[in-house]
């Protein structure tokens, strides 16, 4: 998945939003929310700092036509080669994640379209949740996926589940 | 102990670094009297029993650097705040 963070230079958070809306459409978030646009989504993930993905994307095409679009308005720095991504959907997901996301899952607290940066097992994650499938993407650093993977498959072990590539 | 980051919310500590004081400002080493500034700062520090303003690094959610108002004999938080007030760039 094509991915870069987003980054507000000093001076131009509205200006860095106005580009985005202007090219992709899209209403920047301000808090931890995720904003689409077709297969472009924007994430919050820090005061100012996003992280833009666009799913089947040339990576490469995608960051650079980002980078010329925000030019002196946000440091966009590639993250497509960074990140292990992976979509978990189905009934029993949030008693997965529960056994190891300190974040609470509960439909009351965490809804689509709500985005969570925090450690699973001491890895820092994004988790982002789609739709109430429930499904959600969750992206650990590529250098921790190993770890990342033996977490996740112990954790849905007892439940069963299945892996697919997409 | 958990800090309510004004970004993502209520988290554990886990994610948290404290980062020390946050009452103290680093002196300009030109001053004149500046080895005299640097013993203050670096050495005569306060130890509250109460209410305490220290600065705390959100490491493991959105990297902001947060100062919170923490009481030293309960941990009770009463506040936590951008330490760079938030300002948007
Ligand atoms: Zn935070």
């Amino acid at each position: 998945m094509a991915a870069a963070s987003v980054i507000a230079r000093r001076g131009k958070a509205d200006a860095c939003a106005a580009a985005i809306t202007a090219h992709y459409g899209v209403t920047l978030p301000t808090g931890p929310r995720r904003a689409a646009s077709g297969d472009v989504v924007f994430a919050g993930v820090g005061p100012w700092r996003w992280i833009a993905t666009a799913e089947g994307a040339d990576a490469a095409e995608f960051v650079a036509q980002l980078r010329e679009r925000l030019v002196f308005v946000a440091a966009v720095t590639d993250q497509s080669d960074a990140r292990l991504v992976v979509r978990l959907r189905g009934p029993r997901v949030r008693d997965v994640l529960a056994k190891g996301v300190p974040v609470d899952l509960h439909p009351r607290a965490f809804k689509a379209g709500d985005v969570a940066t925090t450690l699973v097992a001491h890895i820092g994650v994004q988790i982002d949740m789609l739709d109430d499938g429930p499904t959600y993407l969750i992206a650990a650093p590529r250098s921790m996926a190993g770890s990342f993977w033996s977490w996740l498959t112990a954790s849905a072990a007892e439940f069963g589940y299945d892996v697919s590539r997409s | 102990m958990r800090i309510n980051c004004p970004y993502c919310g209520p988290r554990g500590n886990e994610e948290f670094a404290y980062l020390g004081d946050a009452t103290v400002r680093r002196p300009d080493p030109a001053a004149e009297d500046a080895a005299a500034q640097f013993y203050e700062y670096v050495y005569l520090r306060d130890n509250p029993a109460g209410s305490h303003r220290e600065l705390w690094y959100h490491g493991g959610g959105c990297r902001s650097w947060l100062v919170v108002t923490r009481n030293i004999r309960t941990h009770e938080i009463s506040d936590v705040a951008f330490a760079d007030a938030g300002d948007k760039p």
